[in-house]
């Protein structure tokens, strides 16, 4: 069910790298390593999304995943940098929403998901966008995803609320299918070449 | 994530802090640890000194012959050894040392043995798919072990081998029931409810000395989200009221008075229950004061002949001990369960998908290899662990395990087991649930506490064994370092 249905989808321009040295951390300016907080609704597959990410490019059988809670992936940009992803997921029901500042502290991308059948889960994206401008790191990259996109007869926010909320926010903004795995790579490497190059390593400190 | 590996490297450090040409590094771990007793604790100043020696020793050990042309591993393990082996020697003075730690360390403790009696997993958006109050057991296991290190890295693994627990029952769990794979949805309350239950000693404390002495450099990726989540359900607990747990504000403010009622009970009762009958005599007593209901069950109880061993049973487990009356109600006894369950099984269709946890049940010999070993064993603590808890939760004596009044004691039972010749060894650990982070006893019986706990359960981290011995005869004349722990130290030279 869900987003561990299908089979990986290898078309992507992302090449699968080896990772980094695990006890290395350190980040150069060929080879990225970053630290991206998920946030959103709980039921909006925030971890689908990830999973769909890390396995759609992994053969699924190499890799024994261990829950979806905490996840990397490195990936091959076209100007030959890599960058791995260390992705952190956050609980969405609200009566978490008061911690995700210890998540996304140090965070140099926050990933905000909402559900394109569920208005409310579009406007806890909201919420999540003002917080972060609020309490974020300054330079933090910001994306909105609108998950589901599979679900068209269902679909109760519209794309054009998206980009418009999106654009006015100044954020990088897509719809994805984490069941069908459209557009899932697209999101990863528009966040990693907007990601600013020199200031990365400032953002390893835990 | 941890390196399973370390334990070789380790030993390695050991022998080259042994050679000549280290003696400048023997004398420079010496005066650093020297350089602490003479001031006031002051947790930022201690924790930044700390933590530039470790850069600055690491620095020197890659410059130094000693490790030349040797692998990152390898130095990684060097350093792994230092902060372990400086440490050990500045717990007494670092852990817990100023009194608003200690003050909340004691409020989450209480909060939390409140807390434990009345919650349910619905209270933290745990779904029924993903409800496993047996096997959490394990986890909770886990996190109690934290108080037995005084190493920040071992006490960071009992966390991660706690959140590695989970995270193996909820994925089996969602495989079962054909649920998206968990994610922090799931993970998180889970660990919350967990912690509940457990109750660590001194977590507030805990929490803060692995920030603040764990190599900086080392609490990253995997390792930082996990014990992020730790800081997150900590934070979580201390501010629990009616609306974060979705209980109406009368019923909350109910049940943290019973609690608290049955707790404060308890512990001026409690000498007398336990020096006159041990202490079934106390759970009856408790379970009278709680609720009427329970009554029938007193007959039970006191069939229940307590052990003399049990005596020992203290104040603070109360706690574990009282929580365990909830469930005792209108439960006849194990054997009648037995048949109750074997009829249902018998006339359930799904009967397989229950055996589904217990994989080995219609294996073979012929199929079994070598691989399989710890795994069966692995099964068959769960096993061990469900029944006996079962069973005392019923207030009958397990047949062939000593019983005993709470999860926590119930475990060190278990390990005790396996060491009745080093009581030396026990003494700490069976104290875990009180004061053992002040009771600074000798490196040794830590370090067989480590090695013989059971560290891969569950596909968790192998505990390293380290061989203090060497390194501290070697360093033998730093007793005036420690000397709280001397005691124990100077007779084991």
């Amino acid at each position: 069910m869900g987003c561990s249905a299908s089979l990986p989808d290898r078309s992507s321009s992302g090449r699968l790298v080896g990772p980094n040295s695990e006890n290395g951390g350190a980040s150069d300016a060929k080879n990225l390593r970053v630290k991206l907080v998920l946030l959103g609704d709980s039921g909006v597959g925030k971890s689908c999304i990830v999973l769909r990410f890390v396995r759609g490019q992994f053969d699924p059988t190499s890799k024994v995943t261990v829950g979806a809670s905490f996840l990397s992936q490195t990936i091959a940009l076209q100007d030959s940098t890599t960058v791995k992803f260390e992705i952190w997921d956050t609980a969405g029901q609200e009566r978490y929403a008061a911690l995700a500042p210890l998540y996304y502290r140090g965070a140099a991308v926050a990933v905000i998901v909402y559900d394109i059948t569920s208005p409310e889960s579009f406007n806890k994206a909201q919420y999540w966008v003002k917080e972060l401008q609020k309490h974020g790191s300054p330079d933090i990259v910001l994306a909105l995803v609108g998950n589901k996109a599979d679900l068209h007869e269902k679909r109760e926010v519209p794309v054009q609320d998206g980009i418009e909320y999106a654009e006015k926010n100044g954020m990088f903004f897509i719809e994805t299918s984490a069941k069908t795995a459209d557009n899932i790579n697209q999101l990863f490497e528009e966040i990693a070449k907007r990601l600013p190059r020199p200031a990365i390593s400032s953002t390893q400190n835990p | 994530m941890e390196n399973a590996d370390v334990f070789l490297g380790l030993q390695d450090f050991l022998e080259r802090m042994r050679q000549p040409t280290a003696a400048d590094f023997v004398k420079s771990i010496k005066s650093f640890i020297v350089s602490f007793s003479n001031n006031a604790p002051d947790p930022e100043r201690d924790s930044a000194a700390v933590q530039d020696f470790f850069a600055q020793m690491e620095m020197d050990f890659r410059a130094h012959p000693l490790w030349a042309g040797c692998s990152e591993e390898e130095l990684d393990s060097a350093g792994e050894g230092l902060e372990k082996y400086v440490m050990t020697k500045l717990f007494p003075r670092v852990f817990a040392s100023v009194p608003d730690d200690v003050k909340l360390d004691d409020q989450l403790y209480e909060k939390m043995a409140l807390v434990q009696q009345f919650i349910r997993p619905e209270n933290l958006d745990i779904k029924p798919t993903f409800q496993n109050e047996t096997s959490w057991l394990l986890a909770q296991k886990e996190l109690q072990k934290i108080n037995m290190y005084k190493a920040p890295r071992d006490k960071l693994v009992c966390i991660l081998n706690c959140c590695k627990v989970i995270n193996n029952l909820l994925l089996n769990a969602s495989v079962a029931s054909n649920e998206n794979p968990p994610g922090a949805d799931e993970f998180l309350p889970v660990l919350i409810y967990v912690t509940l239950k457990a109750n660590p000693p001194q977590l507030h404390s805990n929490l803060l000395y692995i920030q603040r002495y764990r190599r900086q450099s080392r609490l990253v990726g995997e390792t930082a989200y996990f014990f992020t989540n730790m800081l997150s359900v900590e934070s979580f607990i201390s501010n629990i009221d009616a609306k974060s747990i979705s209980m109406d504000e009368t019923e909350f403010e109910k049940n943290m008075e019973t609690a608290r009622a049955l707790l404060s009970g308890l512990s001026t009762d409690l000498d007398s229950q336990y020096n006159q009958s041990g202490q079934y005599a106390g759970y009856v007593h408790r379970s009278e004061s709680m609720e009427p209901r329970h009554q029938p069950l007193n007959a039970n109880k006191d069939s229940a002949q307590p052990k003399s061993s049990e005596r020992k049973s203290r104040a603070k487990n109360i706690p574990y001990g009282a929580k365990d009356n909830l469930s005792f109600s209108k439960i006849p006894s194990l054997s009648d369960l037995e048949d109750k369950g074997a009829t249902i099984l018998v006339n359930d269709d799904k009967a397989s998908q229950v055996f589904r946890e217990y994989p080995y049940l219609f294996a073979h010999v012929g199929d079994l290899t070598l691989n399989d070993v710890e795994d069966l064993l692995n099964n068959y603590k769960q096993l061990v662990f469900k029944y006996v808890c079962l069973s005392k939760g019923l207030g009958v004596a397990a047949p062939s395990l000593p019983v005993s009044s709470s999860q926590t004691e119930f475990h060190q039972h278990a390990e005790t087991a396996k060491k009745q010749d080093h009581s030396r060894a026990i003494e700490p650990n069976d104290e875990v649930s009180n004061d053992s982070n002040r009771n600074d006893g000798s490196l040794e019986p830590n370090d067989e506490a480590s090695n013989d706990t059971n560290r891969k359960d569950d596909g968790s981290i192998k505990e390293p064994l380290i061989d203090l011995d060497n390194l501290q005869s070697l360093l033998s004349q730093d007793q005036a370092v420690a000397p709280q722990g001397g005691k124990h130290e100077e007779s084991s030279q």
